[in-house]
């Protein structure tokens, strides 16, 4: 077999190992972080004053809460790993057709949010690149610092003041297009910042002045050799950003009252429904895990410099 | 990263600094002053209620007063100081959690090594919020929480930056020399390598910093954070939101003081990071 593929899936695998490895460390940590929690949901329903006490009796036994830890977690890691993600404690419905129901508008948000930032994370910088005393390199710097200075949660909320109070052009509640694009700008900065960073770093190597020695033009230079060779290292901390964009999709779901994953979890969190909680750290923690993955095996095919460790 | 590089002279002039890195100063400033001058400042108790909810600004209210009949500008003077305090503590508590865990398990070996980047590798998979949410449930809301949870959460980056250093720093002469001295790993780590990357360290304590006070915010306005007897910044935006129509200033106070301080203290972290000379790559966000 060829030493160089035989290198490529050494590494690949290693980087599977790992992945599987920190995925089987979050289902345990999550089980027993919430499991840490004081009172559980069968409280909540009491203090509510939905429940009789032979009620809440029966409901721990159905639900297995009066069961030691050790055999939940038996069961329910049983559970996990043959794909059910199991019942809302508190709705009493599979958290898949809870999960199908919030799931579509935060993936829209994430979605847009995402696309915004990789059109516009992408461009800017290369244009920047390609006309250096154009407006361009003014736009990046400026989206830099407003990415770095403005959390997305006050811009948020300052927008709901402006556009849905003051100026009345967006309703206060249940608003997509502002929050998605308050995303996306974020998303943009902190693309554009190491993209650019990056592009001026590979331009100023050796191979770069070689092309120039050999007459290329400055505009193949960036496209078909700056470029590449600085995305490369920007699509390894895509996977990261995914998380980011979540905390801020959930916090601008908040804000902007849209009904979605984010809602959902902090309802969750705030009834002690602990299975929906669970899911959702595991779902998300394995969709990141999964991202950066993705991203690890892609960058090891296109680059080959990075197939040796 | 060029740490050994770090500048000697100490100049606290403001020539050379842009104005908006001087702006950003004198924000900081005020908000320092503010912050310990607050119980001067106030016009009245922040947590004293009154029938008057929800005026705008002026009889006496220099800010007017919340859905409460509290008054806004003395909640937002008190909770300057508390939101700057608890930011502060969160940021120092991922300081000294990260770096000083990173030291040693790096000086112990590789296995202490691999363990606690595999940990930390999990702490990063979950979403930032997610997982100080999860903490925050799990000890009960409250202060210490809140601190705590918000520490942990932003510690792998202090661990990122200290292994990223150490590693650096190990490959100088000096720390050779201090091996054929006979000195031990852990001395080597403390008392040699702990000094030169502290300019690092710091850096990233200045750009933490200000996310740590946003974080505090957004867990008090999903009302995870601090009790309402606690003005913090997110704690007024929290209850403002809800009467968002009927008084939009309760709500605009806290979100522009905390907007100016995280604009002013994200330009001074940079202006921080330029003097200790770290590259803008190598502090981890």
């Amino acid at each position: 077999m060829n030493p160089h593929l035989l290198r490529l899936l050494g590494s690949i695998g290693l980087d599977i190992l790992r992945s599987l490895a920190i995925a089987l460390g979050i289902i345990i940590f999550t089980f027993f972080v919430i499991r840490m929690i004081p009172g559980d949901v069968v409280d909540v329903r009491g203090v509510e004053g939905s429940l009789t006490y032979s009620q809440q009796t029966s409901m721990r036994e159905d639900l297995g809460l009066n069961q030691p830890w050790l055999t939940q977690f038996g069961e329910w890691s049983g559970m996990i790993l043959s794909g059910d993600l199991g019942e809302s404690s508190r709705y009493n419905r599979p958290i898949v057709d809870l999960l199908a129901i919030v799931l579509p508008s935060t993936l829209m948000l994430g979605a847009t949010a995402l696309a915004i930032g990789l059109i516009f994370g992408i461009s800017l910088p290369t244009l920047a690149c390609l006309f250096p005393r154009s407006i361009f390199v003014g736009i990046v710097e400026f989206i830099t610092i407003w990415s770095i200075t403005m959390p997305t949660f006050s811009i948020g909320i300052m927008s709901v003041i402006v556009f849905a109070v003051w100026l009345d052009w967006i309703p206060a509640i249940g608003n997509f297009l502002v929050p998605a694009i308050i995303l996306g700008v974020d998303t943009t900065g902190s693309l554009a910042k190491m993209l650019y960073e990056d592009m001026k770093d590979v331009e100023s190597s050796e191979y770069v002045r070689a092309a120039r020695a050999k007459g290329l033009s400055r505009s193949r230079i960036i496209l078909r050799h700056v470029l590449p060779n600085a995305l490369s290292v920007t699509i390894a901390l895509i996977g990261m950003m995914l998380a980011g964009i979540f905390t801020g999709a959930l916090t601008m779901e908040v804000v902007f009252g849209l009904p979605g994953l984010g809602t959902m979890t902090l309802q969750a969190i705030q009834g002690r429904d602990y299975p929906v909680v669970q899911a959702i750290i595991i779902w998300l923690g394995l969709a990141v895990i999964f991202a950066n993955l993705m991203t690890e095996i892609i960058r090891k095919l296109v680059d080959p410099r990075l197939r040796t460790s | 990263m060029s740490v050994e590089a770090a500048p000697r002279t100490f100049r606290p002039s403001l020539s050379g600094h842009s104005p908006l890195t001087v702006l950003a100063y004198i924000i900081v400033t005020v908000a320092l002053v503010v912050a310990v001058a607050g119980p001067w400042l106030i016009t009245q108790d922040p947590l004293m209620f009154s029938a008057d909810v929800n005026m705008p600004p002026g009889n006496g209210h220099i800010l007017g007063t919340d859905d409460a009949g509290q008054d806004v500008y003395s909640r937002l003077v008190v909770g300057t100081g508390l939101s700057l305090f608890y930011g502060a503590s969160a940021a120092l508590v991922a300081l000294v959690i990260g770096s000083v865990i990173a030291l040693l398990a790096m000086a112990l070996g590789r296995p202490t090594e691999i363990a606690l980047f595999a940990f930390i590798d999990l702490i990063r998979a979950l979403p930032g919020i997610l997982f100080a949410l999860a903490c925050i449930v799990a000890f009960e809301p409250g202060v210490g929480s809140v601190v705590l949870a918000l520490g942990v959460s932003f510690a792998p980056n202090f661990a990122l930056i200290t292994r990223a250093t150490y590693l650096q720093q190990m490959a100088q002469p000096y720390t050779s020399a201090a091996k054929v001295l006979g000195a031990g790993r852990l001395r080597i780590a403390l008392v040699h390598v702990l000094p030169n990357i502290a300019g690092a360290l710091i850096t990233q304590f200045a750009m933490i910093l200000p996310r740590c006070i946003v974080s505090e915010s957004v867990l008090s306005f999903l009302g995870l954070g601090v009790s309402p007897e606690t003005p913090t910044w997110g704690r007024m935006i929290a209850s403002a939101t809800s009467y968002i129509e009927e008084a939009p200033h309760a709500a605009l106070a806290p979100i522009i003081a905390l907007s100016l301080v995280t604009f002013a203290l994200a330009i001074v972290g940079n202006s921080i990071r330029k003097r200790f000379n770290v590259s803008r790559k190598s502090v981890t966000l």
